[in-house]
């Protein structure tokens, strides 16, 4: 007897008793569907996250910086003084040099920060600036801009400009793909849908802060008056020459600046210089060195290489590839406890296996005499029940991963058009892998079969004589 | 009768068989040898309880004697793994039950291509090979009908059919007319004669008519409490 011939026994016998096998079918499928589903939510949120990170090209992306960002330390500091005295190495133009020579460096620059207010017309909003060389125009995200294009030199007045920002700005950038729909609040608050060529090509005034240092000389602090203030605006105008793409749910753009401004033009507008906690708590002042270095390497696979040569030069270096692994592992965890409420509706599942293929063997104990009488082994016998089983477990998991997929469809669904704030970027929270859907079908086979382990034994080891005369 | 047969395919030395019920012991076969020739045809027969069946499920490997020896082409069956016991039920012996132990939800042919499954026959030569053997009992125009819409004597000869699909060298037949009426049965008869005669089938048959046991058998094995008291 063939295996052929064991599915075609075993699938006859499952037929002939239908709606026992259909309503054991579907406790594999509801198990089946409520396992992938919640792994695929599990394995969604993670590639929701590492697609964020490489669309940011933070894989390839390092911070430099020369001293570890120490928080613990920064408790101790005015206690512990002394105690620590490490060398650090000024982040200068002399070292972008020697770090531009790094094999696998491909580009370097300083990392400038800085809070402006942004006006186009009569609308204001504050934003971080982010200073990028042109250079940076090739790599991600911003050889992928949502309208128009990326600035092509340092000193250019060409500014990027994020969707988030306009938003804040009371501009929503026409998107025909996803036409925006405005909410009533939009609309009282004076929100307007703009296609992109007029956004483009716009002006828009960059405020910065600067010290008013005379007024400070004078002990300006205690004076009131617009033109007696510690600080005063300066305002610089540039033209915006693309709009860089909606942000996922999954990313903070807290840390990205809203504006993207060439690096030469940045660093000549005019500002406080002091632009982040890290300078207030750092011990050592800068000898005219900067606060981190951006550097990316041309392959992911040169980060370990450049982070090693940094290190050796002296700088503490971060990068987010570094982080992978723990974030997998913390990844791995959720899937493994989504998993496992998941397996119990599997678990659940395979007792009405169990059951269902006790009650064919009671119901076949004549005919498995008879089979037995005829040449039948118990092997033979046991494999026959094997073949049964595994097909529950095999058709189940077919539709149980359909099911499971619907599911997920409907919820993600929901997610979009009821919780997630409109005009935000589509998310897709389920995920499911090619090893997710091949491991749920295997899993489904294996439980089963681990089901029908006991009745096909039980099967097997029939007394013939007993079964013949069995009614 | 004949009693010229060359060598014996069957003996069978004290062979006992013990039931036990909780701690009491009931002996079902109790020291029985024989030695059953090639081609004959063999009546066992004895009242109820006497051990017939008993005897035969031992001879056809579903039961196990408790001791003694059942040597068939020299293998002692006792000594036999469960899988060589299917073996030989699958390939040296041919089972038919008084109440026929088809499979109901199978047709004749299926009924039949299952032994021949069993037996290793391929796939595609099975329905040809069944076609044959049900033919071969007279079934031809029966061959797509369920248990069910045959009578007694045609479900019978699927049964015959089924355990001559191996070629086995033993037919042993458990009251296989007791369920029949008597042209039936003597047509049932009739066939196994043939099917004797023909294919020089040796033939081990339990049956209550001590008349026709008579009639047909070279040799007829009379059973009481277990033990052979002629033969």
């Amino acid at each position: 007897m063939n295996l052929l011939d064991m599915f075609s026994l075993g699938f006859t016998n499952l037929w002939r008793t239908r709606l026992r096998t259909f309503l054991t079918l579907l406790g594999v499928v509801i198990g089946i569907a409520a396992l992938t589903s919640m792994v695929s939510f599990g394995t969604g949120m993670q590639k929701n996250v590492e697609d964020t990170f490489a669309n940011n090209d933070l894989f390839t992306s390092m911070t430099v910086t020369s001293e570890e960002i120490d928080l613990e330390g920064m408790m101790h500091d005015a206690m512990e003084e002394d105690t620590v005295q490490k060398q650090s190495i000024p982040l200068n133009d002399s070292l972008i040099q020697v770090i531009r020579e790094i094999e696998g460096v491909n580009t370097v620059f300083p990392e400038i920060w800085f809070v402006v207010k942004l006006e186009i017309g009569e609308e204001t909003s504050s934003t971080n600036v982010n200073a990028v060389p042109a250079s940076m125009g090739e790599f991600k995200p911003y050889n992928d801009l949502f309208a128009g294009k990326f600035f092509d030199n340092d000193s250019s007045k060409e500014v990027v400009i994020r969707w988030e920002t306009l938003k804040r700005l009371k501009i929503i950038a026409e998107d025909e793909d996803k036409p925006y729909s405005l909410s009533e609040k939009d609309s009282l608050d004076g929100v307007c849908i703009l296609p992109v060529d007029s956004i483009l090509g716009r002006k828009i005034k960059v405020i910065s802060a600067v010290v008013n240092a005379p007024q400070i000389a004078l002990g300006g602090l205690m004076n009131i008056g617009a033109d007696n203030q510690p600080f005063k605006e300066n305002i610089s105008e540039y033209v915006i020459c693309g709009i860089l793409k909606k942000a996922s749910s999954f990313s903070n753009d807290a840390y990205k600046g809203g504006i993207v401004i060439p690096m030469k033009t940045a660093r000549a507008i005019p500002r406080t210089n002091f632009t982040s906690m890290w300078n207030f708590f750092s011990k050592k002042k800068k000898k005219g060195g900067y606060n981190s270095l951006y550097v990316r390497v041309e392959e992911i696979e040169d980060v370990k290489f450049v982070k090693k040569e940094l290190e050796q030069i002296g700088v503490k270096v971060f990068s987010i590839g570094d982080q992978l692994k723990e974030i997998r592992r913390v990844f791995m965890i959720m899937d493994a406890i989504l998993g496992a409420i998941g397996t119990i509706a599997l678990i659940v599942a395979s007792l009405g296996i169990i059951n269902t293929m006790i009650m064919s063997i009671l119901e076949r104990t004549r005919e498995i005499g008879v089979m037995k009488a005829i040449g039948g082994s118990e092997w033979e016998i046991r494999k026959i029940f094997f073949v049964e089983a595994s097909a529950i477990g095999l058709v189940g998991a077919i539709f149980g991963l359909i099911l499971g997929w619907m599911v997920s469809r409907v919820a993600n669904y929901v997610v979009n058009t009821s919780i997630m704030p409109a005009g935000e970027e589509t998310v897709i929270l389920f995920y499911f892998p090619l090893w997710l859907v091949l491991g749920a079908i295997v899993f489904s086979v294996v439980v089963s079969l681990a089901a029908g382990l006991y009745p096909a034994s039980r099967a097997a080891r029939i007394n013939p004589v007993e079964a013949l005369r069995h009614d | 009768m004949n009693d010229t047969y060359d060598k014996h395919i069957l003996e069978v030395s004290n062979l006992c068989k013990i039931y036990h019920k909780g701690k009491i012991e009931i002996p079902a076969v109790k020291d029985i040898s024989y030695k059953f020739h090639n081609g004959q045809i063999i009546s066992i027969v004895g009242k109820s309880g006497s051990g017939k069946s008993t005897l035969l499920n031992l001879i056809g490997g579903l039961d196990v004697a408790t001791s003694g020896q059942i040597l068939i082409n020299g293998k002692d069956l006792i000594k036999m793994s469960r899988y060589e016991l299917a073996l030989h039920r699958r390939f040296l012996v041919g089972m038919v039950f008084q109440s026929f132990n088809l499979i109901h939800s199978r047709n004749a042919l299926q009924n039949v291509t299952l032994a021949l499954a069993f037996g290793g026959v391929p796939r595609k030569d099975r329905k040809e090979k069944a076609a044959e053997l049900l033919k071969s009992v007279g079934l031809e125009q029966r061959l797509y009908h369920k248990p069910a819409e045959l009578s007694g004597g045609e479900a019978q000869r699927v049964a015959i059919a089924r355990a001559l699909a191996n070629n086995p060298k033993v037919l042993l037949a458990d009251e296989l007319t007791g369920n029949l009426d008597s042209s039936t049965s003597k047509e049932i008869i009739d066939l196994l004669m043939n099917l004797n005669k023909e294919k020089n089938l040796t033939i081990l048959m339990v049956t209550h008519d001590i008349e026709t046991a008579e009639r047909v058998s070279d040799n007829v094995i009379r059973l009481k409490d277990g033990m052979v008291i002629s033969d």
